[in-house]
């Protein structure tokens, strides 16, 4: 028996040290974000190696998913039960694995508690309610959508800002000229969520919608089919085949007169540094490249509301997430993390990687004047009064998902589905009849909704 | 042999087998029982499983999208089988003559083969861009064929075409090199006797070559159907709007949030398609 003494000493000491060092690293938050850029991975691996020191217990892994593949990428990981502890992801897909009962809200109530629910944009907040008056997730950053659109060119043909359909339309016409490689206007003809979000600013502005108060889809409607017919018009003016945002390149290199985009554009526009890295790098897969044209910016203008039936700004809110998890160690991690993300030191350092692009989702960051002096200097160029002006934009954001502070959750299983971007390629790349395509965009929904 | 020796020699084989069944009774046939069970149910993100009996089959096969997703696949194979055996085989033919700088050629030719699927299809992509592309550059403004700038690519009158294509370019190499290692054991011996028999070059090709080289063209056309019903990669990268089977599945049960029960009964139905079909060609076509 002595002789098995040493070992057993050895074992035990050897089974204590690896108990001792899975209790110190006893929570794990695995951390899916949509910013697949390098320099944002790098600013939030930075946040999240900064939220380990604090708490030396803790690992982040943070894993960067693209927004188009999040929905997949979840499916296979709830299946093979390596669920992330947190994601962040834009309202439509929140909405949709909120329905899906994958979303832990007790952990957002007890965040919103201990942060204050006045201290978030009302309206950015109730946008990701479930129907019962949970938090599918918690509002981060958002952003914006209109027209940016050549000043200069405008002006030189004497013709009125984009903002109302009118002017739109006469502007792409007169503004294309293929026969010089030069192309009027630039709206969404793949079948990919930019699609969706051009057409849900014209559809709202033309008193279109997918639900009624009362819940009953009512997308198949006249208003709806005009708005199909007036895109099909302005998608004519469009770089020839189908399009998506990464077509907004041929706006930099100046052979694009209008087109819709995010306040993400803001830096892109703004800076020669950050347009040329986007002239060069993963952005920029299609295209060959162009110079850099110094004055874009002077030239460029923004309408940020369209009007038609009635006056419409669009924009989308991205939101963290928490989800289920039978570890409470990783759930009480989870939370903390998310409190160190709101915290006013580490949300401007993430808001500052996409001035403009992203907003602040909480009462009085806007006004932090260490918000206002972003690194690159893009506040500044544009000035406070129309940085302001976009970040009030969020009281009023409208989207297919909300009808009068209701929210609709199929509507985000409609967007995961890409149905409106299908019936939009059907009809500007295929040419099919608007109402054939827009009665089967609305059976296809109805099987959604009956699912 | 003795009973007890068979027996054992019986017993010894089932042994060896054991491992190779347990595994392909693992990750084969298991994964195949398991898409036919979730095929009859709708099944949540959370694990919660519906029983909907055939709702999921129904559904599909009153799908119109899914049937004119079986006629684009149906053209797209046709295509690139009937090109990269073509191509394939005249690369071959020629390849197995004597020339200088033979081995350099040999090699080169297999580069579209090798190179990543993203980068080539990057490379496409830039040359057919609309607006920059030197395809368009070229045909408008340096040849003026053409008065307007065409998204070859992203035109679905001739995005097909260009995809065909692309797979041809992309994987004649494969049937190349299989048949090259064929041709390159035929004895001479045989079209000697043919060229003495009064033969041409065209029928020393029609009656020693071809009869000798049938396995394997039946070989490249037959792994040619099964990768390319199921490819995926290349038509989704160059034009996500060329809906083959693949992509058609893709779109119906993997965009947005994943239907499982769906995306099950299309497979299974695939499966069986495919499975027919080596059977057709198989025991009909080539009368194995």
């Amino acid at each position: 028996m002595n002789k098995l003494n040493p070992l057993i000493v050895t074992s035990t000491v050897l089974a204590n040290g690896l108990l001792f060092s899975s209790m110190s690293q006893a929570a794990t938050v695995e951390f899916w974000t949509a910013q697949t850029q390098t320099d944002r991975l790098q600013t939030i691996e930075l946040l999240a190696d900064t939220f380990e020191a604090l708490n030396d217990n803790v690992t982040v892994k943070v894993v960067a998913v693209d927004e188009n593949e999040m929905a997949t990428q979840m499916a296979a990981a709830v299946a093979a039960g390596t669920t992330p502890e947190l994601i962040e992801v834009n309202s439509e897909l929140i909405m949709a694995f909120g329905e899906e009962g994958v979303v832990d809200t007790s952990s957002h109530q007890a965040v919103v508690k201990d942060i204050g629910q006045t201290r978030f944009h009302t309206g950015a907040l109730n946008s990701l309610k479930s129907p019962s008056g949970e938090y599918y997730g918690l509002p981060y950053h958002g952003w914006i959508q209109g027209i940016w659109y050549r000043k200069d060119w405008f002006a030189e043909k004497g013709l009125a800002a984009p903002n109302t359909w009118e002017n739109i339309a006469k502007a792409a016409e007169v503004l294309t000229d293929k026969a010089n490689n030069q192309y009027g206007i630039l709206v969404g003809t793949k079948q990919d969520s930019y699609t969706e979000q051009v057409f849900t600013q014209l559809a709202l502005s033309n008193n279109a919608s997918e639900f009624d108060e009362q819940g009953n889809l009512v997308f198949n409607s006249p208003a709806t089919l005009e708005t199909i017919e007036y895109y099909n018009e302005l998608a004519q003016y469009n770089p020839p085949g189908p399009q998506n945002w990464r077509a907004r390149d041929y706006y930099l290199q100046g052979k694009m007169a209008m087109f819709f985009y995010s306040t993400y554009i803001m830096d892109d526009l703004s800076l020669a540094e950050v347009a040329k890295s986007s002239l060069t790098s993963e952005n920029f897969k299609e295209l060959s490249g162009g110079t850099f044209d110094p004055n874009l910016v002077k030239n460029t203008g923004f309408e940020p509301i369209i009007t038609n039936k009635s006056a419409a700004s669009y924009g989308t809110v991205s939101g963290l997430v928490a989800l289920k998890n039978q570890n409470a160690e990783d759930q009480k991690a989870t939370q903390d993390f998310i409190k160190f993300m709101y915290d006013p030191a580490s949300y401007i350092i993430f808001l500052h990687m996409a001035p403009g692009g992203m907003n602040p989702m909480l009462k009085g960051i806007a006004e932090d004047p260490s918000y206002r002096t972003d690194p690159t200097g893009v506040f500044n160029l544009y000035g406070a009064d129309q940085m302001k002006q976009i970040v009030s934009g969020f009281d009023t954001i409208r989207s297919f998902s909300v009808v009068d502070g209701k929210t609709y959750p199929a509507s985000g299983e409609i967007f995961a589905k890409s149905v409106i971007p299908r019936m939009i390629y059907d009809v500007t790349i295929e040419g099919k009849d608007p109402q054939e395509a827009l009665d089967e965009a609305e059976a296809e929904m109805k099987a959604i909704i009956a699912k | 042999m003795s009973s007890v020796l068979i027996k054992n020699e019986a017993r010894l084989g089932l042994k060896l087998v054991a491992p190779a069944v347990g595994i392909i009774g693992l990750l084969v046939i298991y994964p195949i029982l398991f898409n036919v069970y979730l095929s009859f149910f709708d099944v949540q993100l959370n694990g919660t499983k519906i029983f909907v009996g055939f709702d999921n089959y129904s559904e599909l096969l009153g799908n119109p999208r899914y049937y004119n997703s079986i006629g684009i696949s149906v053209v797209y194979l046709l295509g690139t089988v009937t090109g990269t055996t073509v191509l394939g085989l005249a690369a071959a033919i020629l390849m197995n003559q004597e020339f200088h700088f033979r081995n350099l050629a040999r090699g080169l030719i297999l580069l579209p083969y090798f190179a990543p699927v993203i980068s080539v299809v990057f490379g496409w992509q830039f040359i057919f861009d609309p607006v920059n592309g030197i395809y368009n550059h070229v045909m408008v403004d340096v040849l003026h064929l053409s008065d307007t700038r065409e998204n070859m690519i992203g035109d679905p009158d001739s995005a097909l075409f260009v995809v065909i294509l692309f797979d041809i370019w992309k994987h004649f190499p494969i049937a190349y090199l299989l048949l090259l290692a064929k041709l390159q054991s035929v004895p001479k011996d045989l079209y000697e006797a043919a060229a003495i028999d009064g033969q041409n070059a065209w029928g020393r090709f029609w009656h020693v070559t071809l009869p000798e080289l049938k396995f394997v063209i039946a070989t490249v056309v037959l792994l040619r159907i099964i990768w390319n019903l199921n490819r995926f990669e290349d038509v989704f990268l160059l034009a996500p709007n060329v809906e083959t089977l693949p992509i058609f599945t893709y779109y119906q049960a993997f965009s947005g949030v994943v239907d499982q029960g769906g995306a099950a009964a299309i497979s299974v139905i695939q499966l069986l398609v495919l499975v027919g079909l080596i059977w057709l060609y198989v025991r009909k076509v080539l009368k194995w």
